[in-house]
């Protein structure tokens, strides 16, 4: 295969080595160093895409990030989809496979081009805002076929394939951008012994010294990048990021970075020594400080049909020619409003192919370049500019005539050059995007033409950044940011010891952004501003007669600047144009926000290894192996896996089967009632608090009263905030005179602790008292039921006479030869006793107490049937019968609150408001489906008159409801608007499928209201 | 006397050698495997089970001075300070490390916490303190080789370059989406103290972390 456009010699692709890759099915060669846009251009390829909204054939025109058109499809295999690359920053490796992102049927022979064609005049800004929007129920319909229509890119359907990462990193100095300035600031920074990140989008570092005309110390410029490089590498604190985009620029310095590690290699990260390696990588960096070395973009000229392939940025035929060996085209016509943009037509020259001419929009160019060109025998042509490119699908004539920029009109004849490549440069725009990340609106400098970074603390910018373009001046300028970014951080000052650059002479650019044409933009052939959005600068006149006056509405109006692009090629020129349509300044039009991220990230980046095991912590307790192994559903609660229900297997028709839920939890319920049952109840937050004051201080967090607490003695306690609202709840032991132990609900653990060291630290700092989780040290197993006392005295040494060993005492002791604290704390109504031993010995206390509780019954059960049995007692569960606007009195559980405590208490005065004592607010009550086959949902509606006209008044709604297979009836615990006293009364439950069930009010408390099961 | 419970979690008498003790990770190895040190291994995990870890609340000064007495060892003198010394007694060393003003965790050789706890309390007397026994709810992960730097950095946000975590530092940080407390003892050597209902999800996060790294598990 021939590469038509590839020079014999020159550039930094090696022809030795072959690649071939795939574009849009047909098959093509390159070389390593090859970009995809290289390669492609090499290969004479002109069109790489359709455009957005119109459809029209489009080609390369950049060579780096800003590229609007080159966005491809990457990937062979479906797993190995990547939407939204540039091909421009896509390293060519061996068996590429890329599509355009646009083009049905293909790019060559387009359908939707017909709408472009006919419909353009029919498209104007604002479009589908206009058309699609009534009626307004139907906009999900027409934007599933716009989407089809339009899109850039596509997900893949499949599994990616590849792992991410993300890499936390800190630094003195972050340099972003590896070209002149970044390279010298990193030395000067690492130099002074900082420690230095330098990052640099490409895969190589060096940026413009790769494709610069100029000398360095009498030598190419790559030579003093790689010997800066050398330098670099050789500090032990310096770290070298190539392929590495600083993506956002977040507060405080930290910085975000996407490294791609991979993606120059292959679709699906090779594996190397068997192992995965991940495809990118994200950086999280907080620097000290961020000096800004991200070069500048050229600026194309807006001139009528610059969208056809073939026209180009000057800068980026330079990039291609010196950097990748590639001519992109045969006949060139230059157009530029300054001396840089004529390397384009020297390199073009030089290259052996024909400059048919040079548009100059100044009147008297004179600088050095210029000079060359004209040595050379090249016709430039003054005061005069590129007004219309004509061609299909590549570029067949440049229209050239004299303007007046001033007058904003065609001054002269039209003259028609034939040519296959208009390349265009309308000076230089600072990359301000990462600096505007920040919040900080970029300022507009006239000299410049440009805006520049406005400062930001701890953030430098420096060379083409910072407006300056001279090579040797940007070197100077490097190493003083860098210098001074160091010695922010506390290094010393760096003498720079510069390289020799020649100073060139440089003839003053003319400012020009919009080229005038013979019509009027609104009826003149389109001039593209945004490529990639297909906003044209008719679009811009249009959105600013329509009244968008304001940047930011002509921005989103035509969506100038949208997206993956974040106006990279067009901004500047369409505040241009928007600013002469309104007869505004530039600076007083102004830029719209530059948003995080500068280039597309991948998902995967984002996401890291927080996916599939790893999401989410899982929290296990001591036992957990156990019931993975006995067959246990789990139910999360908070971070904890607790086990929900044991389903057993059961005998059936055809062999065996698992119990459903229902059948579980009935069984596990009764054995309970009947015989034993035990219950992983680890998960119980525990905190452990000593020291003098500690009974005062559970006095103050608690409605009850604590004071006459013994050793050896156990008490139930409501925890209430201070609006009198009942937060949480447990059980807290006298473990000895200053030392109690807090049980807390599972989900509220870690708050309640909090809780009580807020208390301590803001309130009563003269309380003697300290706060321990002790969560985790110990497994709490509870074993109740008619049958527990039996078990418990096969494997424990504690007397457990049940006058010695009382219902609310806890004993130690050993239970299965382990030291254990034991309470006789009862969540289920039975005789309970929870064993706490340290956790490392939990599972071998556990299976002692299988080994030994077959004879009982010894049944495990899960949350579900805890939930059944404390609901069958009325206990409530905090967050879950309660919600933060229930107070004690609410629960009925005013034998829990200490009015007359000596000293307040949280919650005492919220809850003496009247509006706490309110006798109508909803209050705890049990209710009794009168058909016992019903379980009422939880969360449904509670209302007395069914017949109400609808909206019903609502006058409380289910907190917990389950069928008891000891009561033989569903049964359900509720707040009700005044239902304490209501007693008796018959409430209405309306569903949505219209039934409406009947309920009677009763006492939450179902089963053994007096405690005599609990209490043996 | 502090009119606290101390309580003594081991077992003790002639059977106790027959009562099986599993650490934190117990599961998450069964479960998870321990992948072999190999040739090209960069960094090993090793897990420090089953040592008496003590929880110190109190006034530095007191502290002090009470640890002076039992152990010969100092706090540390500053936030964020790590003292190790050699223990004396039947195993080897033991460390005590800063985790807020008044806040210290106390690692001694497994089985000796009990005693330390009651040699501690009877120097401390009267001072207002406390000493929570947390050895069942935290284990010691140890991190070497030339990478553990590297899978530090994928795993915390905390600056774990030496200029900034010189040895003897210690922190408590967020370690993926739990949290560690971090310690340097030696230059090779990195520790991490975890609470036993996330060691699982830690040691699962170690593991893939440190894949590329060929992470190998001692045991």
């Amino acid at each position: 295969m021939s590469q038509p456009n590839r020079l014999k010699t020159g550039g930094r692709v090696d022809r030795s080595r072959q690649l071939t890759f795939t574009f849009n099915g047909q098959r093509y060669q390159g070389h390593p160093g090859d970009t995809l846009a290289s390669a492609l251009l090499a290969n004479g390829v002109d069109i790489v895409n359709r455009s957005f909204k119109y459809s029209r054939p489009r080609g390369i025109v950049a060579a780096g990030a800003e590229e609007p058109n080159g966005i491809v499809q990457l990937g062979s295999s479906e797993a190995g989809q990547v939407p939204n690359v540039r091909a421009t920053q896509q390293a060519l490796y061996q068996n590429l496979s890329a599509r355009s992102t646009n083009g049905w049927p293909n790019v060559q022979r387009d359908l939707m081009g017909l709408v472009g064609k006919l419909g353009g005049q029919f498209m104007p800004p604002g479009f589908y805002y206009k058309t699609f929007m009534a009626p307004a129920s139907m906009w999900l319909t027409y934007e599933k076929y716009i989407r089809k229509a339009a899109g850039l890119g596509r997900s893949p359907t499949e599994n990616d394939a590849d792992i991410y990462d993300h890499r936390h990193q800190h630094c003195d100095v972050l340099v972003v951008g590896a070209g002149p300035a970044g390279l010298s600031a990193a030395l000067a920074a690492g130099r002074a012994g900082a420690r230095v990140i330098l990052v640099d989008e490409q895969e190589e570092m060096g940026g413009s010294l790769l494709s610069s005309r100029e000398s360095i110390d009498d030598a190419p410029a790559t030579t003093w990048a790689e010997k800066v490089l050398k330098e670099l590498s050789a500090l032990e604190d310096v770290t070298l990021m190539p392929r590495t985009t600083a993506n956002g620029y977040h507060d405080h310095n930290f910085v975000t970075l996407h490294e791609r590690c991979t993606e120059h290699l292959a679709d699906i990260a090779p594996h190397v020594g068997g192992r995965r390696q991940v495809r990118s990588r994200m950086h999280r960096v907080r620097a000290g400080q961020v000096v800004l070395a991200s070069g500048a973009h050229e600026r194309p000229l807006v001139y009528a049909g610059n969208d056809v392939p073939g026209n180009m940025l000057a800068g980026a035929v330079s990039t291609y020619i010196r950097r990748y060996g590639v001519v992109p085209g045969n006949r060139l016509v230059l157009a530029t409003s300054n001396d840089d943009g004529y390397r384009a037509a020297l390199d073009w020259s030089e290259a052996g192919r024909e400059v048919v001419a040079i548009a100059d929009a100044r009147q008297n160019p004179d600088g050095e370049l210029v000079e060359q060109a004209r040595a050379k025998g090249i016709r430039v042509i003054a005061g005069s500019a590129v007004i219309e490119a004509r061609g299909d699908k590549r570029v067949a004539v440049a229209k050239v005539a004299k303007i007046d920029i001033e007058g904003f009109k065609v001054s002269g004849p039209v003259e028609e050059l034939a040519c296959d490549t208009i390349a265009s440069s309308g000076g230089f725009s600072p990359v301000v995007h990462l600096a505007s990340h920040t919040g900080s609106r970029p300022t507009w400098n006239e000299e410049l033409l440009g805006f520049v970074p406005s400062p930001v603390k701890g953030m430098t910018p420096t060379g083409g950044a910072h407006g300056v373009y001279a090579l040797g001046k940007v070197i100077a300028d490097g190493f003083k940011a860098g210098s001074a970014a160091g010695e922010a951080c506390g290094f010393e000052r760096q003498d720079a010891s510069l390289p020799k650059v020649d100073e060139r002479r440089e003839g003053a650019a003319v400012a020009l952004y919009q080229v005038p044409h013979q019509k009027a933009t609104l009826r003149g052939p389109k001039q593209f501003v945004d490529m990639q959005n297909d906003v044209t600068a008719a679009a811009i006149e249009l959105a600013t007669r329509e009244g968008f006056e304001s940047i930011e509405h002509v921005k989103r109006y035509t969506a100038l600047g949208f997206g993956t692009d974040q106006g990279k090629l067009g901004n500047i020129n369409g505040m241009a144009i928007a600013a002469r349509c309104l007869g505004r300044t530039i600076p007083e039009v102004g830029t719209t926000v530059f948003r995080p991220n500068y280039t597309p990230v991948s998902f995967g980046a984002i996401v890291g290894r927080h996916c599939g095991e790893l999401f989410d912590p899982e929290r296990y307790t001591a036992m957990h192996q156990w019931h993975v192994e006995n067959g246990a559903e789990f139910e999360d609660v908070g971070q904890w896996k607790r086990p929900w229900y044991f389903p057993q297997k059961r005998r059936a028709e055809n062999g065996e089967r698992l119990e459903t839920m229902h059948e579980a939890v009935a069984r596990e319920c009764s054995a309970v009632r009947e015989k034993v049952g035990i219950l992983d109840a680890s998960t119980l937050g525990k905190i452990d608090i000593q020291g003098p004051d500690a009974r005062e201080f559970l006095g103050r967090v608690y409605t009850n009263k604590w004071a006459k607490l013994a050793p050896g003695r156990v008490r139930y306690g409501l925890m209430c905030k201070d609006d009198g609202m009942v937060f949480d709840d447990g059980t807290t032991s006298c473990l000895g005179e200053n030392h109690f132990l807090m049980t807390t609900s599972t989900g509220g653990a870690a708050t309640v602790l909090e809780w009580l060291e807020i208390w301590h630290q803001t309130e009563w700092p003269e309380l003697d008292v300290y706060f321990n989780s002790v969560t985790d040290h110990w497994a709490t197993m509870t074993v109740t039921g008619p049958e527990a006392r039996k078990l418990m005295a096969e494997l424990t040494d504690i007397d457990l006479d049940k006058d010695s060993f009382k219902f609310m005492d806890w004993h130690e002791g050993n239970v299965a030869g382990v030291p254990a604290r034991v309470f006789r704390i009862s969540f289920t109504g039975e005789l309970a006793y929870e064993i706490n031993v340290q956790a490392n010995y939990a599972m071998h206390v556990w299976k002692k107490l299988f080994a030994h509780g077959d004879k009982y019954g010894l049944t495990p059960y899960g949350t579900e049937t805890m939930h059944v049995l404390r609901a069958e007692k009325g206990f409530i569960i905090a967050g879950q019968d309660t919600d933060g606007s229930v107070t004690p009195e609410d629960l009925g559980m005013h034998w829990a609150i200490g009015y007359d405590k000596p000293n307040s208490w949280i919650g005492k005065r919220a809850l003496t408001r009247p509006d706490t004592k309110r006798t109508d607010r909803k209050q705890m009550v049990g209710l009794k489906p009168k058909d016992p086959s019903v379980v009422l949902e939880e969360g449904a509606q509670v209302v007395f008159d069914p017949n109400h006209a609808i909206p019903m008044p609502m006058k409380g709604h289910v907190t917990s409801s389950y069928y008891s297979p000891t009561l033989q009836s569903g049964f359900a615990l509720a707040v009700v608007k005044g239902g304490h006293q209501k007693m008796g009364e018959t409430v209405y439950l309306p569903m949505v499928d219209g039934q409406v069930h009947e309920a009677e009010i009763v006492s939450p408390i179902f089963l053994d209201p007096k405690g005599e099961r609990q209490n043996v | 006397m502090s009119n606290a419970q101390q309580f003594d979690t081991r077992p003790a008498g002639e059977h106790a050698s027959e009562i099986a003790v599993e650490s934190p990770l117990a599961y998450s190895m069964h479960r998870s495997g321990a992948p072999k040190v190999k040739a090209d291994t960069r960094v090993t995990l090793r897990e420090r089970a089953f040592l008496g870890h003590l929880t110190l609340r109190g006034g530095a000064i007191v502290l002090d001075e009470a640890l002076r007495d039992v152990l010969g060892m100092s706090l540390p003198g500053e936030p964020l300070g790590l003292v190790q010394a050699s223990f004396d007694g039947p195993a080897g060393e033991c460390s005590i490390q800063w985790l807020s003003p008044d806040e210290w965790l106390l690692i001694v050789p497994g089985g000796e916490e009990f005693d330390v706890e009651r040699r501690l309390r009877e120097a401390l007397g009267d001072a207002h303190f406390a000493i929570s026994n947390v050895s069942g709810g935290q284990t010691l992960l140890e991190l070497k080789g030339e990478a553990a730097r590297e899978v530090l950095m994928k795993s915390v946000a905390y600056d774990v370059h030496p200029r900034h975590f010189p040895v003897g530092k210690a922190v408590t940080t967020v370690f993926a989406k739990a949290s560690v407390i971090l310690r340097r003892p030696s230059e090779e050597r990195w520790e991490l103290v975890v609470r036993r209902s996330f060691a699982d999800y830690t040691y699962r996060w170690l593991l893939d972390a440190g894949e590329e790294f060929g992470i190998g598990v001692e045991r």
